[in-house]
């Protein structure tokens, strides 16, 4: 029982991380049908600066994560003025599926590309925000910055998901998903929803990426590795849920946790990757991937 | 060898005709009152091209001698015989599918394998692995290509991933370390004769490579597989089987990808997992986006440069991330279809430019020889 309930608390740490990525990368793709390849390296900046201003500039904790979290905002902001704008607002570049995967893609390799020019190759981890020893629940042993991270995967799902569905203006966010034209129609403004959920994702996903380093460690090549799991996440709840791609991602964390520990050690990660490609394939219309985006 | 080459091309011999064989044999039509005879005469591009390719190939390496430069350009011939397999499914037809660094791994091991386990010979070893990657690439294409766009493109997202683990925990693939030992193509009395010639068969093997998708990309089947890009209920309402027509993208794209696995464990003497991991996967894409997704002298050209670029050790090697990021935003922006579509527009632009020059030339000598004789009929 012991074990299980351990296994359980790592797969749930571990499936939050996906989880949230997930939920960053299906909130976005709701409203611009574009999946964010760079949430990942959100987050390794978000660890890797805080960690860096922190510990080599001396810089008050709670300052370091205020810093970081403009700064990536600002990036986020910059990206979507330079790149995104002209993109989708004005019709320059490619666009179809290249679109829905490149463009951000790029952005990732330039997030990655400076922060190995700023930080090194380095592994950094920001500082505890919850520190102190493991908790002990019966038989149940869990990390302090592990339940930090399972909270706020929880919470950020719980708000997205009732955002989507109860406010007026996660209607419109949805709306300009399901199409640009007819939401420009009846007054609503595609490119601040586009502009304000990318910024606020990108926020998010540095926030859980300083919750979480203290836990895994990040380095500059961390961000593709997070932003792939959060891709199969999101792809578990059709790119557009949500509070359904962290509840998958909870499932798989959960599902790799117990394949190491009743299984294969070694093995685990091949399993599960090879039970979600078999899914994937025979039964797309469980995902929701049974059509192209609209 | 870019689309509109293909296009125009179409005029001589689209899908209906296709439908007849695009084999370059001589057909008969019976449309209309008087039966027309035509000939089809067999394009020379696609062989021309890839003559030229590894003669010029050849030449190139040779003078190289065996230095560093030359088995990096080999190391990015490999490359590029993978970017033009990318080209005919991701750029030409557009099949979403990035399992190209998983087959490349298995030309790669396979070589490793076969050589080093059980002795085969190299031509042993690269027949054999375009055997098994056919059967590997047609297995696994007749389930992943059942999957429509988005699907696709997770599952073999996927693929990358579980490969990659699977090849660093297993001690028969050398785990993390690898294959060592694996010989080249064509061993030489000396190193540097050794690179020479090894560089020269991966020169001809990309020339092949290059030759056999520039034929199906000129052919009906290409115009097929374009009206498919381009809206798949099109290509289905012009009688173009989609689901054999995705297979065998797929494969052909598996296969010269094995090849190019192949050619890369023989240039470098050692397989190791990297070859399977998406980071893998991400290069190739890159070499393919940034020089150009239809064009296949852009995608060979890409891979060449980009492997210079990244094992350089200047500048330009430690921030390649950011240059290459920048770059393939700029052209995702400007030019969606790459250096290749940016030189092949402003090529077509300054022929344009000259042909009208040319044309408003003669219409002025025409014009003042037509207007002299005008004048001086009007005056008798």
């Amino acid at each position: 029982m012991s074990e299980f309930l351990n296994l359980l608390a790592a797969g749930l740490t571990s499936g939050a991380i996906y989880g949230i990525f997930g939920a960053c990368l299906a909130v976005w793709f709701r409203v611009c049908n574009v999946l964010n390849l760079a949430v990942g390296d959100f987050a390794m900046f978000g660890a890797i600066g805080t960690a860096w201003l922190v510990q080599t500039a001396g810089l008050p904790f709670i300052v370091g994560i205020v810093v970081v979290l403009v700064g990536v905002g600002l990036a986020a902001w910059l990206f979507d003025w330079v790149v995104l704008h002209p993109a989708f607002d004005r019709g320059a570049g490619a666009h179809g599926i290249v679109s829905v995967f490149f463009y951000t893609f790029g952005l990732s390799l330039v997030l990655e590309g400076v922060a190995r020019a700023m930080f090194g190759t380095d592994v950094y981890g920001a500082p505890d925000i919850w520190s102190g020893p493991a908790l002990h629940v019966l038989d149940f042993h869990v990390q302090r910055a592990g339940v930090l991270v399972i909270g706020l995967a929880i919470v950020s799902g719980l708000l997205l998901w009732a955002y989507l569905r109860f406010t007026v203006s996660g209607r419109a966010a949805s709306a300009c998903g399901e199409s640009v034209l007819g939401s420009r129609i009846v007054g609503i403004d595609s490119a601040k929803f586009r502009r304000r959920i990318f910024i606020m994702t990108a926020v998010l996903a540095a926030l859980f990426g300083i919750v979480e380093s203290p836990i895994t460690g990040y380095t500059y090549l961390s961000g593709p590795t997070i932003s792939l799991i959060g891709v199969v996440a999101a792809g578990f709840a059709s790119f557009r849920r949500p509070g359904r791609a962290v509840t998958a991602g909870l499932l798989i964390g959960v599902a790799e946790a117990m394949l190491g520990g009743y299984v294969s050690t070694s093995y685990n990660d091949v399993l599960l990757y090879a039970i979600l490609f078999a899914v994937i394939i025979f039964r797309p219309e469980v995902l929701g991937l049974g059509a192209e985006p609209a | 060898m870019t689309e509109p080459a293909a296009a125009n091309r179409g005029t001589i011999s689209g899908p209906a005709s296709s439908a007849q064989g695009a084999s370059g044999q001589a057909t008969e039509s019976s449309a209309g009152p008087s039966p027309v005879h035509r000939t089809r005469r067999r394009d020379p591009v696609p062989l021309g091209a890839g003559l030229f390719i590894a003669v010029a190939g050849s030449l190139v390496l040779a003078t190289m001698n065996g230095s560093y430069l030359g088995l990096t350009v080999t190391t990015g011939v490999a490359y590029a015989i993978v970017t033009v397999g990318m080209v005919l499914q991701l750029g030409y037809s557009r099949q979403l599918a990035f399992s190209q660094s998983v087959f490349m791994g298995v030309g790669a091991y396979g070589m490793g394998i076969l050589e080093t386990k059980y002795n085969f010979s190299s031509l042993e070893s690269l027949l054999a692995v375009i055997a098994i990657s056919v059967v590997a690439a047609l297995l696994m294409g007749a389930v992943v290509t059942r999957a429509p766009g988005l699907a696709l493109a997770l599952a073999t997202l996927l693929l990358p991933l579980f490969i990659y683990q699977l090849a660093t925990y297993s001690s028969y693939l050398g785990s993390f370390s690898g294959i060592d030992g694996v010989p080249p193509f064509w061993t030489g009395s000396t190193y540097t004769q050794t690179l020479v010639q090894t560089g020269i068969v991966s020169v001809i093997l990309l020339g092949l490579a290059a030759g056999i998708a520039a034929r199906v990309m000129r052919s009906g089947i290409g115009l097929q597989l374009m009206a498919m890009a381009e809206d798949e209920r099109l290509g289905e309402s012009i009688g173009v089987s989609l689901r054999q027509r995705r297979l065998e993208v797929f494969v052909l794209g598996s296969v010269l990808a094995a090849v190019g696995g192949a050619v890369l464990a023989s240039a470098q003497g050692i397989v190791t997992p990297d070859v399977l991991s998406e980071t893998a996967e991400i290069t190739l894409l890159l070499m393919v986006f940034v020089a150009g997704r239809k064009s296949i002298a852009g995608a060979i050209l890409g891979a060449i440069v980009i492997e210079y670029l990244t094992t350089s050790t200047s500048f330009i090697s430690t921030n390649i991330g950011i240059i290459e990021g920048v770059a393939l935003l700029v052209i995702l922006l400007v030019e969606p279809d790459g250096v290749a579509g940016a030189i092949d527009r402003l090529l077509g632009r300054r022929v344009d430019g000259w042909a009208a020059a040319t044309r408003s030339w003669l219409t002025e000598r025409l014009r003042s020889r037509g207007g002299g004789s005008v004048g001086s009929g009007a005056g008798v």
